[in-house]
């Protein structure tokens, strides 16, 4: 036997028996409330052309995509993420329409991440996209539906973190920050690391006022009371709208009773650029990162050729199953199997039963006695 | 979010841990335990304060915090940006002051100005990859070594060296002397991006503490 064929590349794995079932279940579940509030199921291409998942677009970096090419010489793309294809979709299939559009996807995203540091390179994501509705209400449904399908897979103690990329792109506006400066700062303020933005900051001699504000954003973080801080810190109105966006999100996240999940952060910017408003992230124990991750991106599906808001979430359903792996919370009850064996003499009253048990729902497995098992396979019993 | 939890703390084996526990105590956190002489404990643990300490290799001390399995640790910026985790990177602690540098002897100096190919041996070999890649632009072949990296140009295994220098000494008794600074570094207390936002309270809190003591001592920043 030629071992070298039982192993799997780097980076991805088998998922069989209890796993498995467990994994099944919890996208059962969280398939469920999604689709409770109205979103429909949609199934993207596994890959797409390179241009889909871009540098314009402002996904995932180059590098990190596994790319390959078609008969023509194009490049394809394994999907590093859903929202792009999704994006795409909708301006192709719905230019028109004028009404939200709702959508939920299940499926396995591939990025080529680096070596060791123990990351799967395939995982399996579930999330929604609300296209067309720009309005605070559409916000809090996104966080609210996160929340929801957190407590429904079993989840008692999670956060999530709500920030507002307008915040930081208008204190970068008013501090007059060239790109470079303001794409570096945010990858430091978003790692929370004080002293290289310090450093930065004073490297490219931003105005000292600025400079204060700017640093303060890495620890804005907390509930209500970090953004009325966070307000009084601004005098440009795009950060100011910003705030006010997200009490006006708080106040709708009351009616839905949810705001104790809820705290807010305006320090977290998220890596992929195409984010423009409300972005979230939801941290739980058990797993080193964000077990949930969306935002609005409201000028994503422009570069599709359809101009219209959107919002939307991506749970990452192998962490969060290793998460309530974690906290010990089931998420499938065990399977009831019966087994019924057969000899050479009553295989035919056995396989009736078999027949009769699996029409009242059961499960039931039929299995070769001891001695039956190795010989004619191909024939059947009792030839 | 709860006070039944246990914050754990994943220290750099050394002079770092011993340096991280006296700032912790002037600031109210202790561990009695960590004092027991010929103790063979692997983890101490503050019942009180619900917190818990281990001792770790500095290069892993990130990697538990990115797991998780430590919510804050305490290690070298040298190592933050050689193993290059998921973690939260929140205080400056002042000490451990060095610098990582490109060494080798004076003739040396020369090589670094054009782009042609050299071979540089680090202990760090994503510093040293980083530096010659995307800063200065330069091919190099980099040799992973595990210690005593100053032997390297000596023998000649390798024309430069990257490494930490806190005085020089053990560079000039080689004959080598520091060619160029690649960044300054110190001691950094780091956060698991999880933990901070489940326990925002209590490590906000902690980590308001210490700025202000390292403030107090006139020790924090540059200033």
């Amino acid at each position: 036997m030629n071992k070298d064929l039982l192993h799997t590349p780097e980076g991805v794995r088998d998922i069989y028996g209890g796993e498995y079932r467990r994994k099944l279940g919890l996208e059962q579940t969280l398939r469920q409330v999604i689709a409770r509030c109205g979103y429909e199921a949609i199934q993207t291409p596994t890959f797409e052309f390179f241009d889909v998942f871009s540098r314009e677009v402002g996904t995932t970096p180059s590098r990190e995509l596994y790319k390959f090419f078609d008969k023509e010489g194009n490049t394809l793309v394994l999907r590093p993420d859903f929202t792009p294809s999704v994006a795409r979709c909708a301006a192709k299939y719905f230019m028109e329409d004028r009404v939200p559009l709702r959508f939920c996807y299940t499926g396995n995203t591939f990025t080529n991440t680096s070596s060791l540091q123990g990351k799967l390179k395939e995982v399996t994501q579930m999330g929604a996209e609300l296209i067309g509705d720009g309005s605070v209400q559409a916000d809090a449904e996104m966080v609210s539906l996160v929340i929801d399908a957190l407590r429904a897979a079993g989840l008692e103690r999670f956060q999530v973190s709500v920030g507002e990329v307008e915040y930081f792109k208008g204190l970068c506006q008013e501090a007059g920050l060239d790109e470079d400066t303001e794409l570096q700062l945010r990858e430091f303020i978003s790692g929370k690391n004080y002293f290289a933005a310090q450093e930065l900051l004073q490297e490219r001699e931003v105005a000292h006022s600025y400079a204060q504000v700017l640093l303060k954003l890495a620890d804005l973080f907390g509930d209500m009371h970090s953004l009325s801080q966070a307000k009084a810190l601004v005098q440009n109105t795009r950060s100011r709208r910003a705030i006010e966006r997200l009490e006006a999100m708080d106040r709708v996240l009351r009616l839905y009773g949810v705001e104790k999940y809820v705290t807010y952060d305006l320090g977290m910017l998220s890596k992929y650029h195409y984010y423009t408003g409300v972005i979230f992230k939801a941290y739980t124990y058990g797993v080193g990162d964000a077990v949930v991750k969306g935002g609005r991106y409201d000028n994503l599906l422009h570069q599709f050729g359809k101009d219209a808001p959107a919002i939307g979430f991506v749970i990452v359903v192998d962490d969060l199953l290793e998460a309530l792996g974690r906290q010990k919370v089931d998420t499938a009850p065990p399977l009831q199997k019966y087994t019924l064996t057969y000899g050479r003499a009553d295989f035919e009253s056995q396989l009736r039963r078999a027949i009769g048990m699996r029409s009242q729902g059961l499960c039931v497995e039929l299995v070769p006695e001891e001695g039956l098992r190795q010989a004619d396979c191909a024939g059947g019993p009792d030839r | 979010m709860s006070e039944d939890r246990y914050l754990t703390f994943a220290l750099g084996k050394g002079r770092l841990a011993d340096r991280a526990m006296e700032l912790l105590e002037q600031i109210g956190v202790t561990c009695p335990q960590m004092h027991e002489k010929n103790s063979r404990r692997l983890i101490f643990v503050n019942e009180e304060l619900k917190m818990r300490f281990f001792l770790a290799k500095g290069p892993d001390v990130p990697t538990y915090v990115e797991y998780g399995a430590a919510d804050i640790g305490v290690v070298g910026k040298d190592t933050i940006l050689e193993e290059n985790r998921n973690v939260y990177e929140v205080v400056d602690l002042g000490f451990g002051r060095c610098s990582m540098c490109v060494c080798g002897p004076a003739g040396a100096r020369e090589l670094l100005l054009h782009h042609e190919r050299i071979r540089v041996a680090s202990k760090y070999p994503r510093i040293a990859k980083d530096y010659f890649y995307n800063k200065k632009h330069q091919t190099v072949d980099i040799i992973k070594l595990n210690g005593s990296v100053e032997l390297g140009p000596i023998v000649e295994l390798s024309d430069v060296i990257v490494d930490i220098v806190e005085t020089g000494s053990t560079l000039r008794e080689n004959g080598l002397e520091v060619l160029e600074e690649i960044c300054p570094l110190s001691a950094r207390m780091i956060v698991n991006p999880v933990s901070l936002r489940m326990e925002t309270e209590r490590i906000q809190r902690l980590i308001s503490q210490i700025r202000s003591r390292l403030e107090a001592e006139g020790k924090d920043g540059r200033g």
